[in-house]
């Protein structure tokens, strides 16, 4: 095969490809791209983007109480990790991870309600990391 | 001692430097007077970092809460198989771990003849990449993360957290870091020969460091399957991948790794792509670094909350620079090589197989870091979620492992060299989707997949039919792998979006459904065993009228991590469904809540991945490293 042809057809390919990946990514950043925030941050930006959201802070030390009956939910204060005044109530209705607890920094996914309070769609902890050590009883 | 293991560290960190600076001044100067010395250099090096690591062994196996990184990571009551391997369970040990691995690996190669047969100018550039690179890592044990700090010695030490103390944790990260540190000679080697100009006087670097890219990749391979498995035994989520910024760090190296062995039988075969190969192997490398950025740094959020960012800024300085080396290099040294084939063609595909892999790694890198890329242009942060990583890449793995089906039945020329085979892959792929589709597994992806699967099953058996493979240990590495792949495409295909789960609340004797399964709640045993209390709940599970087994979740309280409970889940295995049950709790009525999860196919990602990691072993059995190939024969008829 001649240089110019062989090029010619690993161009169409890279092009097609290239299409094909761009639509996909295209519609994947537009569809499901979620707003990353601190407590502090939700607190401040308008309750339209809080639709849909992944926050991230720490469980209260304080009113982190099972729904009653059932191990498998929770509501909860996440407070912002620098500055604890800012928090937000949050209700999950899932299992709840082994290693929440009250100081933990956990990740919620989910949207905020009318009442002010975040309903979580997932709940997780931070992973209980071989390369830090604050996440335990010392 | 400890203050000898610090002079040890600092003395490497002087030895690589003045390594790397000797031969960088022969170089300049176009001799190579001082290449004794330095190539002497680095047996000092491997020493004093093996010193230094049976330094930090005998510590953590004798207890000695004096040093700081024994206290964080081990106590009195952990038992010795964790203590010793709590060498690489924090930051320091990790990084001197990944520094051993590497200077070990430097090591290897220097004592072999492969280094004997590379002229004074190549091993001169080889020596200047490798000392950068152990220089780097004695530079940050020395300064930001040295595991020899002492304290006054505590009565008892933090210990292991419980969900660590799994094998699959345990040999998780230092596979992964064998396999970061062993691409670092074929990677140095390969800048060296582009570098001074004496590839066409060499075996290829490639050939010569062949036995380390069959041992690191299979290594990364085997780090990442056991962290998924890991996860998904001892998390008691049901998932073995979450898209997590720290799990698609790793899946970085392993992307570029694979798309550069895949080029690399191209350039083997025909002596193309040897420029897209020295950026690809370096770039192997570098993006090793970066994983480690990523998951040290803390620069994107992410629920492993490793590492506190010390180590962030040097590591960013040091990808940075080997992303410029890598490319200048690729793209400035050496001629161009002879065109390509067309798509038609095995080395055209193969090519194209290597883009997708590489879009992959791009894909998964930009979509990690969106949250800081996007704040270029909104003060409000912006990520994607798992369904962007699930919509977008999954796909694209699914048009690799077609990809993959075909390249066996295509000439590196050109044309296809068994048309009835390739006829049969394309009738063997169409008869599956439609058998999948009518059984009611009508998911896009997962249906390209599994049908791509069952070509590459279909490939296997059709070259295991000639005797003759079986006498070539690389072929059936090869083949071995690609099976691997098909079975873990199919474990993902199927357990992915096919699983389902249920929270059930039971008291004893009470069961509750899941598809055609019953769980039913026999009774509930709680006790004491060394280290833990344990609350178990043993649950028969039944497939209409025939009893399937038990599983006996449990959930535990270690005596060292206050009142923090830890699941332990349990499963049926199986080759079609497996049963898995994690215990959630208990309500205030002595009933259980337990998830009960049904995963189709899910074993065959496990065995895939053993696949995977095990048979690609098989390869270095084959061809001796520094045999030439026939590509190299192609070219010097004479070798």
């Amino acid at each position: 095969m001649s240089r110019g042809n062989s090029t010619s057809l690993h161009l169409v390919a890279f092009l097609l490809f290239l299409g094909g990946t761009g639509y996909l990514c295209y519609s994947g950043f537009s569809e499901n791209s979620i707003y990353f925030l601190n407590v502090s941050e939700a607190r401040a930006v308008s309750a339209d983007k809080l639709a849909n959201v992944r926050l991230f802070g720490t469980v209260s030390m304080t009113d982190a109480e099972r729904q009653t009956g059932d191990p498998a939910g929770i509501v909860f204060r996440l407070e912002d990790k620098d500055n604890a005044a800012q928090a937000i109530l949050v209700r999950y209705a899932g299992a709840v991870p082994d290693t929440f607890r009250p100081g933990a920094e956990v990740i919620v996914e989910g949207g905020m309600g009318r009442d002010g309070r975040f309903t979580a769609k997932t709940l997780m902890t931070r992973c209980p990391s071989k390369y830090r050590k604050e996440n335990r009883k010392g | 001692m400890y203050v000898f293991a610090s002079t040890m560290l600092f003395l490497t960190l002087l030895c690589a430097i003045s390594g790397g600076g000797l031969a960088l001044y022969d170089i300049w100067r176009g001799r190579c007077d001082t290449l004794p010395l330095v190539e002497k250099l680095h047996w000092f090096t491997t020493a004093a970092l093996l010193l230094a690591s049976a330094i930090l062994l005998h510590a953590l196996y004798w207890h000695d809460f004096e040093l700081k990184y024994v206290a964080g990571y081990t106590d009195l009551v952990l038992p010795v198989f964790y203590r010793l391997t709590a060498f690489w369970a924090g930051q320091e040990g990790s990084m001197l771990f990944w520094a051993l691995s590497v200077a070990l690996g430097g090591t290897l190669f220097a004592a072999s003849g492969a280094r004997k047969s590379l002229t004074p100018a190549t091993r001169l550039w080889h020596w200047v990449f490798f000392y950068a690179i152990v220089a780097f890592f004695t530079l940050i044990l020395t300064t930001w993360s040295n595991p020899f700090i002492a304290q006054t010695p505590p009565k008892d030490g933090n210990g292991l957290n419980p969900l660590l103390q799994n094998p699959g944790m345990i040999f998780h990260p230092p596979l992964l870091f064998l396999g970061y540190g062993g691409f670092a000679v074929p990677s140095c080697l390969a800048l060296a020969q582009t570098l001074s100009g004496k590839r066409n006087e060499e075996t290829a670097w490639f050939r010569l460091t062949r036995p380390f890219l069959l041992l690191a990749w299979p290594a990364l391979t085997a780090g990442i399957v056991l962290g998924a498995w890991w996860a998904y035994m001892e998390l008691g989520w049901g998932g073995y991948w979450a898209w997590d910024p720290v799990e698609n760090a790793s899946l970085l190296p392993w992307l570029i790794s694979t798309a550069a062995l895949h080029t690399l039988i191209v350039e083997d075969r025909s002596g193309k792509l040897g420029r897209v190969n020295v950026a690809m192997i370096v770039l192997t490398t570098v993006s090793a670094f970066f994983a480690t950025y990523l998951v040290r740094s803390g620069v994107v959020e992410s629920v492993h909350a490793f590492g506190d960012g010390s180590v962030g800024t040097p590591l960013t300085v040091f990808v940075l620079a080997g992303l410029l080396v890598a490319l200048r290099t690729a793209f400035t040294g050496g001629a161009g090589g002879e065109p390509l084939a067309g798509p038609g063609s095995r080395e055209g595909l193969i090519a194209l197989l290597a883009w997708v892999l590489l879009a992959l790694a791009a894909i998964i890198l930009v979509a990690t870091l969106w949250p800081q890329i996007s704040k270029f242009w909104t003060g409000v942060p912006k990520g994607l979620d798992a369904t962007f990583y699930n919509r977008v890449c999954l796909p694209l793995a699914a048009i690799v492992v077609v990809m993959a089906a075909f390249c066996p039945w295509l000439r590196m020329g050109g044309g296809a060299n068994r048309k009835n085979a390739l006829a049969g892959l394309v009738a063997c792929m169409l008869v599956s989707a439609a058998a999948l589709w009518m059984a009611g597994y009508r998911q896009g992806t997962a249906l390209l997949a599994a049908s791509a699967a069952s070509g590459l099953v279909y490939d296997a058996v059709l070259i295991l039919k000639n005797r003759a493979v079986f006498r070539s240990p690389s072929t059936l590495g090869a083949l071995g792998a690609h099976l691997g792949v098909a079975l873990v495409t199919i474990g993902i295909a199927f357990s992915g979006p096919y699983s389902g789960d249920e929270d059930m609340t039971l008291a004893q004797g009470q069961s509750g459904r899941i598809r055609e399964y019953t769980a039913t709640l026999l009774d509930i045993r709680s006790g004491r065993r060394p280290g833990y209390e344990y609350a178990a709940a043993r649950i028969e599970v039944r497939k209409g009228d025939r009893r399937l087994g038990l599983v006996e979740p449990e959930r535990r309280v270690y005596d060292k991590f206050g009142a923090m409970q830890f699941s332990e889940v349990d499963t049926i295995p199986g080759f079609g469904d497996e049963i898995y049950a994690s215990l959630l709790g208990f309500d205030g009525e002595k009933r259980v809540v337990v998830k009960i999860s049904v995963k189709p196919f899910v074993n065959w990602l496990w065995i895939g991945g053993a696949m995977l990691c095990l048979l690609p072993l098989l390869c270095l059995r084959g061809r001796k490293s520094g045999s030439p190939g026939p590509g190299q024969r192609e070219r010097n008829p004479s070798a």
